[in-house]
């Protein structure tokens, strides 16, 4: 079951998966959770083409583009299809070409192709060549085929495939994606496909509503969101994560939280702080030496005696208000403070570092029980007995495992929200005071409703006749109900209540899900309806995700590119 | 590898207009890809009358990656670095284009000694006195101009007669050195090769 975790931080939650699919068949009391296809897709290296293709269709269809210019459109617009739309119904079309360096020349003469009859002179050479050993781009400027290979071979080891600029100076148009793939495939086929990849990739990685699946070992993966990037996901592959910031799914801790949580405790930054409190560095052999008692002169093992204040070396003759020979000037009260202050962030810390401790400790210690468990029902499930539906176990563990997450990651989320660091000055004392108070209210409440399950489940009851059985049964659906609702409210009320009322920084919160984290169905796609018929005739019918490699796919764009015309 | 050929071409063309630009590219030896460029000061301009030397290095993808130009001559201006000679100009950067050359880059690196731009120095000592004290920029940058640019403390008389001593023309002596702002050794070299 250990199969995925990845460093000490990201504890094993796919386990989570295999009882959502129990929780399907019964429980109506998980309110409005339409089943199966979710709005959050896995773009594999398979279907990724054909999510790219989705949307260069709906643009090359609006606005009757060539391929190459809706994609030029698309990498400049961030694959934001509706922004560029939005860009071309209030600013015209003219303005949202330009901008994004598509020239619409109406060309006299046709894109490209030139006659071998007649010469050229290639201004970058200084040669005169032959007419079909020479290009002519959509922005009308014309140049010999050896000059724009070398040109586009230096821009893209350049790295600037996305946007290969023509060569005439200032000249904001880009580069026909066929011309480049066509001339310098002649030259370096590896390159023409690099500079494909980098053309495909853009999809993912110009485009805000896709991410990469952040497994290690990477999976190969995308995860595509509908409209929130405040979500949490998880890919084909199990792993669920945070799609706004990548990180194990945190919520409800928003992402700088959860960010600053995770540093804090990397760093033990209190501890060294409580080590920089309570310890000196002996001035002879600096060794860190404790402060014992309250007299400020210490000694060190080594036999030195210094004052604490200062941290110098003294002798050893002194009083309870000076050390004889010896005077610093420190103000003594002011290092009292400090002290008094660092303890009590420090002891502040350590509250909310031992409960979200406690809760994913309990989770592991749980997940580990599932297959324990998980085997008492199917030994219950073998008795003669008339109880033959286990679902409710099943369903109970998974209930469990939800809220235990919920639950530590509410103590970071608290440690906080309720501190310093981030809102002190966004709420008044009196204000916070009450809304923490509030909130530990909902959070104790739901705790003791959580240890109460993990109780019941961790019953012997295939021991159990059946009437006992029954009544766990009962208790079992019970506390799932209020779990799940008391889940529900914990995060109503810091959305509504809590953040709803501070408008600093960005701390969106991944929505609460009774089914837990979503996870992302397979991409689909297929050109039916909306494409023009022009395009079918080039198209394979069973594109989509079939076995097709990347090589047959872009012998369609070449097809469907030069066809298109008409 | 360096487009040689192009490069032949260019410093052909370059030398038909010399006479009319007054802009000037010669390889530093038989490897084309180290090159020197020498443009006049504009007139107008503190730096008129001086004589700039510009230093060219021609990378392997030339003319597809820009060429690396950096001042020889001393000179103080806000894009141009007073210490290392280094120039801040966008066609020597992302502006390149293959369809640019040396001489056009020349001109621009002139145009910009014209019209500085102090928003975007590469020099900020030079460019912070050219925002608030531009009578002094003016100053310093012509005192530079004197200091570096123009050949040698020789007056002009006597670099004529040293020249005429050589066995060329006394009028043909005069337009050269007035052509190439004065620098004994450049009107020399042209005198030779015409
Ligand atoms: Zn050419
Ligand atoms: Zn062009
Ligand atoms: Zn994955
Ligand atoms: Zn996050
Ligand atoms: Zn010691
Ligand atoms: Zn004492
Ligand atoms: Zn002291």
């Amino acid at each position: 079951m250990e199969d995925c975790s990845s460093g000490d931080e990201a504890y094993d939650y796919s386990s989570d998966r295999d009882s959502l699919d129990a929780i399907e068949n019964e429980e109506p009391d998980y309110p409005g959770v339409s089943s199966k296809s979710s709005s959050t897709k896995v773009i594999t290296k398979e279907s990724l083409l054909a999510a790219q293709k989705e949307d260069l269709r709906s643009v090359m269809d609006l606005l009757s583009l060539k391929e190459h210019h809706a994609r030029t459109l698309l990498i400049h617009y961030r694959w934001d299809v509706e922004r560029l739309l939005t860009v071309f119904v209030e600013r015209g079309k003219a303005s949202l070409f330009s901008e994004a360096g598509v020239s619409m020349v109406e060309c006299q003469e046709t894109n490209s192709v030139l006659s071998s009859s007649c010469t050229i002179m290639c201004e970058i050479c200084i040669e005169e060549v032959l007419g079909d050993k020479a290009t002519r781009m959509d922005c009308g400027h014309c140049y010999c085929n050896d000059c724009w290979t070398e040109h586009f071979i230096v821009k893209i080891n350049e790295g600037q495939s996305k946007r290969i600029r023509c060569m005439a100076h200032k000249c904001n148009a880009i580069c026909d994606e066929a011309v480049v793939r066509n001339l310098v495939s002649k030259r370096h086929p590896d390159l023409a496909e690099k500079f494909d990849r980098f053309l495909l990739e853009s999809y993912i990685e110009d485009n805000k509503m896709v991410r990469w699946c952040p497994s290690t070992p990477h999976c190969g993966n995308a995860i595509r969101v509908e409209d929130d990037e405040f979500c949490e996901v998880e890919c084909s592959c199990g792993f669920q994560f945070c799609f706004s910031c990548l990180s194990e799914a945190h919520s409800p801790c928003s992402c700088l939280m959860w960010e600053l949580w995770i540093k804090k405790c990397r760093d033990e930054s209190e501890t060294v702080n409580w080590i920089t409190v309570h310890t000196k560095p002996c001035p002879k052999c600096h060794k860190p030496v404790e402060k014992n008692g309250g007299c400020n002169l210490v000694s060190c093992i080594c036999g030195q005696a210094f004052c604490w204040l200062c941290g110098g070396a003294t002798g050893r003759d002194h009083t309870w208000s000076r050390i004889a020979g010896h005077s610093c000037g420190r103000y003594k009260e002011d290092r009292e403070k400090n002290t008094e202050r660092a303890k009590r962030e420090l002891y502040r810390y350590m509250h909310y570092h031992n409960r979200y401790k406690a809760h994913t400790d309990s989770f592991k210690l749980e997940s580990k029980l599932k297959e324990t468990i998980l085997e008492k029902v199917s030994i219950s499930e073998e008795r003669e007995s008339r109880l033959r539906d286990f679902s409710w176990v099943t369903n109970g563990l998974y209930r469990l495992f939800r809220s235990r997450r919920v639950l530590s990651y509410s103590y970071p989320f608290a440690f906080y929200m309720f501190g310093e660091e981030l809102f002190r000055d966004e709420m008044s004392n009196d204000e916070r005071e009450i809304k923490q108070h509030l909130f530990e209210n909902q959070q104790q409440l739901l705790e003791s409703n959580v240890e109460k399950l993990s109780k019941l489940l961790e019953e012997p009851f295939n021991q159990y006749a059946d009437d006992k059985i029954m009544e766990i049964r009962m208790q079992v659906i019970n506390l799932s109900v209020i779990i799940n609702n008391l889940c529900k409210e914990m995060y109503e009320y810091i959305e509504n209540e809590v953040l709803g009322s501070i408008q600093v920084g960005n701390h969106g919160i991944a929505p609460y899900k009774s089914k837990g984290i979503e996870k992302a169905s397979e991409l689909s796609v297929c050109w039916n309806g909306k494409v023009s018929s022009t395009a079918d005739k080039f198209l394979p019918s069973d594109c989509g995700t079939s076995g097709k490699s990347e090589q047959d796919f872009f012998s369609f764009f070449f097809l469907d590119f030069y066809n298109l015309e008409e | 590898m360096v487009d040689f050929a192009r490069v032949q071409k260019e410093l052909q063309e370059c030398s038909r207009d010399m006479e009319a630009s007054g802009i000037r590219v010669s390889p530093k030896s038989d490897n084309l890809a180290g090159l020197t460029g020498t443009i006049p000061g504009p007139i107008g301009t503190p730096y008129e009358g001086g004589s700039f030397e510009i230093d060219i290095t021609l990378p392997d993808g030339y003319p597809f990656e820009p060429p690396r130009m950096k001042f020889v001559t001393k000179v103080w201006h806000p894009n141009i670095s007073s210490q290392s000679g280094a120039i801040c100009l966008d066609i020597l950067k992302d502006q390149w284009s293959p369809a640019l050359t040396l001489k056009t880059a020349l001109v621009s690196i002139q145009a910009l000694l014209s019209a500085p731009e102090p928003d975007d120095p590469q020099d900020a000592v030079v460019a912070q006195q050219y925002l608030r004290d531009y009578q002094t920029f003016v100053g310093t940058a012509r005192y530079w101009t004197e200091s570096f640019a123009k050949a040698s403390s020789l007056g002009v008389e006597e670099k004529v007669q040293r020249l005429v001593e050589m066995g060329f023309a006394e009028s043909l002596v005069r337009s050269t050195l007035e052509a190439v702002g004065g620098d004994e050794n450049l009107a020399l070299e042209r005198l030779c090769s015409s």
